[in-house]
């Protein structure tokens, strides 16, 4: 065999075993160290602090563990959220995040390592992204070998799809789902591969693991039975399947019933109902292919046939019917969704409302994996072309994950480890082919290429390759023309049948592998900035501190969330309950200590539709519905002033809409808008819109910050009225440096009785307006 | 042409106010028209008088072609869909309630007098004076919002709640659509003995796993829930914009990944097994060459929506 390139020949077996192993421990090693670094860009940039919204409950919730202990957490009654009900918070959460930083946080005070629970709950998604890098790489060692696993390692390392969800201080049930989602997925193959129960028991115990860490574990739960029943369906079945499912499911199963907040959801809801039906159907195949294997007469294995089929179809009825009476729940209203895509705007407008719920366009895609979203399809095929049980896996990962972040931008997260899979395989398969220095044998006479072709072509293969003709049809149409066409038509049907041609495939020549290596490690080089780029712009910022450049080109730190949080925390009494849109909830709970009355476990809608139909009506219909819910505060994001465009003016229509959902007479999303149907807060406003509380409350004294000058809302690029909106009802408590937090007290009842209106215009030394002015008395003569 | 001479008949009375006149009036004018009176000024006038017991829901619309409103023609057969479930309720509830549609053609004024500036709208007048005056004594015009779509469905339950009796709408069963789907469904059938092999053969399935891939990732489903145009405004056919594309992105980036992955896969399935050096060598550049364009292409259009990314490669 001639070599493109000389080896060193003096190299024992041994030492290249050994030597390759260490390279694959040190390669690990880096990539988790790159992993972990990526993620560190919010802590350099602004501070150890945790981001965003819901982390600021999982971090309370994490302090209540740490400080009081488990038990206390498990019963803990939260009077201080949803007030004035109160929450279940050890029934109604995912416990596996707190517990897994409980964990980290007494072992390490056990080793007397005294760290502080807010930096291991920062910390935590990092920490785990280097185990999730790991997992894959475990994962598409199965697939493929060692080197795609090192590569697939490396790209979910640093992939922007990922890194979006467990930056540092991002710390959601996300940061360790990941990794749990990728090693259930890991022992589930090794269990299908080994057949051993040992493996299926522990994808059980990790599927329990997941169960108790993300809601998201539906997936797992619906892609293992799918995988299962397509493998039946492909005539795959086999006593591995039957074990490693069998043993999975029903140790899975029982497993996650003891999560208080799943209870008996596995045997209750539409969502788990695959799994169960699955599981009947392996039992029936098992029992049919037992009494096959003790029974001859073939009449009767006819009739056996039969009957397992009738029962599979008696109890995919059954499931049917018991869902119809109502023993089973059919699909939640969030899962719905995902099939349904007008159904969530139409009937629950809450889901509708969160940002990351939207559907997905492309160059988000593009963002979040780069190069590897083009790749994978091509390690989809190649996927194709072993076509093992593992391999069927992948495949539908790959259909069902890209539906799924197609429709929804939060589930982009799903998709993320199949494609660094996916390109993994390509990628290593283009780097194996090229970096192999053995040469095939030249051969010269174009009769012989074309003959071999069409030998391997009348093999056993002979209908994949038909088939594949007709599929491809448009690349390889004109299959009898001869030149290079008809090479590559006969090549293309020798890929086809994998076995043949296998002698002297390879590649000639030096200057052909040094092109294509080059242009694949600068693609990988681009990749890696691409990474480095978004993650600092994008991904990196806490959304609790935001920050500016100043004209100098130095950062300017904007502190305002965290500014009057803490001035809540110092000036109000413990009690004060505050009132803000859902979105704040968390933080103010967090943060400043308060009550609230909705947060971002958006369970009661009515609550928040109350809300917001305070927010959206005019001050004497609120006036009521503050006072008979205790309401102190009422906190506004306003942006107007720096041109922060998440602010509740922006988040003003949804609250319109939840409350119109309730209450359909009082409140009008229509009534919103000016007459030509814009959403307008200059001088044009509708007058619903001049009188909502909102609309008060964010602009209210905004016009005399200009000094006369004219006023200008920088978020809708809109001039201000000259005179503002006035407040009879509240005051001005609070407004922080950007007058990005807005805080207003509520007033008390007047003490002389009067509606506070009239006691206001008395205060001001307004006469009441009579319609006549009163006749002076005149003397008489 | 039977409406404005009906009118002008019967213009003395109407004068005169008679109250049970001018409803038996509407009454008649409804059932002379599948349940929908073609309202113009003066029967507006009649259907909203200010001392009615009776409430009706009133469409406003522009059907006219040269109006070109769309949505107009997309709401019409469902507005009179609804309007004709109520016509079979009995007599005395029925009566209480009438649906009109002012069409802006016919009736100008009455969009200025409202100030109308955008169609179909519909709106809720309610009663009152008599017993069907709401509680809350509001005698305003409710307008009913769209948000939910143009269907007939949730429109007959958005004013059920303003009519007397639910609106007994049913959605009619589309029998084309369950013929065209059991013909489908037999049709696969019967030809299932041919097609076999085909459906077992896993580059079928290969095609469309792959197909179904890139489609997805290219955005179809945004464009699909958002109802996107295919391309805007004088023909452009990129979407300024990091969180919105057209139609028409979701073809030129699913051909552009579906490039670029052939590229990777001609270099690892096809070109190793070309026999002739000189001839692969050809292919070996070509297929590097189509991929570094490509790339370069799929960036600069990146960087066309997403202005502020600094990197570029060719282009």
């Amino acid at each position: 065999m001639p070599l493109a390139y000389s080896l060193p020949t003096d190299l024992s077996p041994a030492t290249v075993v050994n030597a390759s192993s260490l390279l694959r421990i040190v390669a690990l090693a880096l990539i988790s160290g790159a992993a972990i670094a990526s993620r560190l860009f919010a802590v350099i940039n602004f501070e150890s602090v945790i981001h965003e919204f819901d982390p600021w409950f999982n971090y309370r919730a994490t302090r209540v563990l740490a400080s009081e202990g488990f038990y206390e957490f498990w019963n803990w009654f939260d009077p201080t959220a949803w007030y004035p009900l109160g929450r279940v918070v050890g029934g109604t959460i995912y416990p596996g995040l707190m517990a897994t930083s409980g964990v980290i946080y007494s072992i390490l005070h056990g080793l007397n390592l005294p760290v502080d629970i807010r930096n291991i709950c920062v910390m935590l998604a990092p920490g785990f992204s280097a185990l999730t890098a790991w997992s894959t790489y475990m994962f598409t060692k199965e697939m493929k070998d060692e080197s795609a696993g090192l590569l697939a390692a490396a790209f979910i390392g640093i992939v922007p799809g990922y890194i979006s969800r467990s930056v540092a201080g991002s710390y959601d049930n996300e940061a360790i789902a990941i990794f749990l989602l990728m090693f259930t997925f890991f022992l589930w193959i090794k269990a299908l591969k080994t057949g051993s129960a040992f493996f299926g028991t522990l994808a059980a115990l990790f599927y329990f693991y997941m169960v108790a860490a993300w809601g998201g574990y539906a997936f797992i739960t619906n892609m293992i039975p799918l995988h299962a029943f397509t493998l039946i369906l492909m005539g795959r079945f086999s006593s591995r399947l039957y074990v490693a499912y069998s043993s999975w499911y029903a140790i899975g199963t029982l497993a996650s019933m003891q999560v208080p907040f799943v209870g008996f959801q596995p045997v209750r809801t539409s969502e788990h109902m695959a799994a169960l039906g699955v599981f009947g159907l392996l039992q029936i195949i098992a029992f049919a292919e037992l009494v096959r294997a003790h029974v001859s007469s073939k009449q009767f294995q006819r009739l056996l046939y039969a009957s397992v089929i009738g029962m599979g179809i008696l109890g995919g009825l059954a499931i049917v019917g018991l869902t119809y009476k109502g023993w089973i729940a059919p699909w939640t209203g969030r899962f719905y969704s995902l099939w349904d895509t007008g159904y969530a705007k139409k009937y629950i407008p809450i889901i509708a409302s969160v940002s990351e719920h939207q559907p997905t366009a492309w160059p988000s895609f593009f963002m979040d994996l780069q190069l590897l979203i083009f790749v994978f399809p091509a390690g989809v095929i190649l996927c194709f072309r072993e076509l093992r049980d593992e391999h069927v896996f992948v495949i539908i990962y790959a259909v069902v994950a890209s539906y799924f972040a197609g429709v929804m931008v939060r589930l982009m997260l799903t998709l993320t480890p199949c494609v660094c899979v996916c390109a993994a395989v390509a990628f290593s398969s283009v780097l194996d082919t090229y970096i192999n220095p053995v040469e095939p044998d030249a051969v010269e006479e174009e009769a012989e290429t074309a003959g071999d072709g069409a030998v391997s072509a009348s093999s056993t293969a002979v209908s994949t390759s038909s088939g594949s003709a007709t599929k491809k049809g448009k690349k390889a149409a004109p299959a009898a023309q001869p030149g290079p066409l008809g090479g590559l038509v006969s090549t293309v049907s020798a890929v086809v049948s994998t076995k043949k041609g296998e002698k002297s495939r390879g590649i000639f020549g030096g200057d052909t592998r040094l092109a294509v290596l080059l242009n694949a490690l600068g693609m990988l080089l681009f990749f890696v900035l691409h990474c480095t780029y978004v993650t600092s712009s994008a991904y990196s910022s806490p959304s609790v501190v935001l920050a500016s450049t100043n004209p100098d080109g130095s950062q300017h730190i904007i502190d305002d969330f965290r500014e009057a949080y803490y001035w809540l925390r110092q000036n109000t009494p413990e009690t004060a309950v505050v009132m803000s849109w859902w979105d704040y909830g968390y933080q103010i709970a967090g943060m400043a200590d308060r009550p609230t009355l909705v947060d971002n476990n958006t369970w009661n809608n009515t609550h928040i539709a109350t809300v917001g139909k305070a927010m959206s009506s005019s001050e004497e219909v609120a006036y009521p519905i503050l006072r008979k819910h205790d309401v102190d505060y009422v906190l506004v994001i306003f942006g107007g002033l720096l041109g922060y465009s998440g602010d509740d003016i922006n988040k003003f229509l949804w609250m319109v809409r939840i409350a119109q959902g309730v209450w359909p007479d009082e409140i009008q999303e229509p009534n919103y808008f000016t007459a030509k149907g814009e959403y307008k807060v200059d001088d044009g406003a509708s007058n619903t819109m001049k009188n909502s509380l909102m609309y008060k409350m964010s602009y209210y004294r905004f016009a005399e910050l200009f000094g006369g000058n004219q006023a200008v809302d920088r978020v809708r690029g809109q001039q201000m009225p000259k005179i503002g909106p006035t407040l009879d009802y509240l005051d001005e408590a609070f407004t922080s440096e950007n007058w990005i937090v807005r805080i207003y007290q509520v007033k008390k009842e007047d003490p002389l009785g009067r509606d506070l209106r009239t006691a206001n215009a008395f205060e001001q030394g307004k006469r009441r307006k009579r319609s006549k002015p009163v006749a002076r008395r005149r003397a008489i003569v | 042409m039977l409406l404005p001479l009906l009118a002008l008949l019967f213009a003395p009375l109407c004068l005169a106010a008679s109250f049970q006149t001018d409803h038996a009036k509407l009454v008649q004018l409804a059932a002379s028209s599948n349940g929908v009176i073609r309202l113009d000024e003066h029967s507006y006038k009649l259907l909203t008088n200010p001392k009615r017991t009776w409430s009706a829901s009133v469409q406003f619309t522009a059907l006219d072609k040269k109006r070109r409103c769309g949505p107009c023609k997309d709401f019409d057969p469902n507005w009179n869909a609804v309007a004709k479930a109520w016509s079979t309720v009995p007599a005395a509830e029925r009566d209480n309630h009438f649906f009109g549609t002012v069409d802006f053609d016919h009736a100008m004024s009455i969009f200025q007098q409202l100030g109308l500036q955008s169609a179909p709208v519909v709106q809720v007048l309610p009663a009152v004076e008599g017993p069907r005056r709401p509680a809350s004594g509001r005698s305003n015009p409710i307008a009913l919002d769209f948000s939910g779509g143009f269907d007939a469905a949730p429109l007959a339950e958005q004013l059920s709640r303003h009519t007397p009796v639910p609106i007994p709408y049913k959605a009619p069963i589309d029998y084309s659509r369950i013929a065209s789907g059991l013909f489908v469904l037999l049709s696969f059938v019967a030809a299932l003995r041919f097609i076999s092999p085909i459906l077992k053969s896993r580059w079928t399935w290969a095609a469309i796993t792959i197909i179904t891939s890139l489609i997805m990732t290219s955005g179809f489903m945004f464009v699909r829930i958002r109802g996107m145009p295919y391309n805007g405004p004088n023909g452009q056919w990129i979407a300024g914009g990091y969180q919105t594309q057209f139609g028409q992105e979701v073809h030129v980036i699913a051909m552009i990944y579906g490039t670029l992955a052939g590229g990777f896969l001609m270099l690892t399935l096809v070109v190793p097994n070309q026999l002739s050096p000189s001839r692969q060598r050809m292919q070996i550049y070509l297929w590097t060459g189509v991929i570094f364009v490509m790339y370069s292409v799929l960036v600069s259009i990146f960087k066309e929506k997403n202005r502020g990314y600094p990197f570029r490669l060719l282009l």
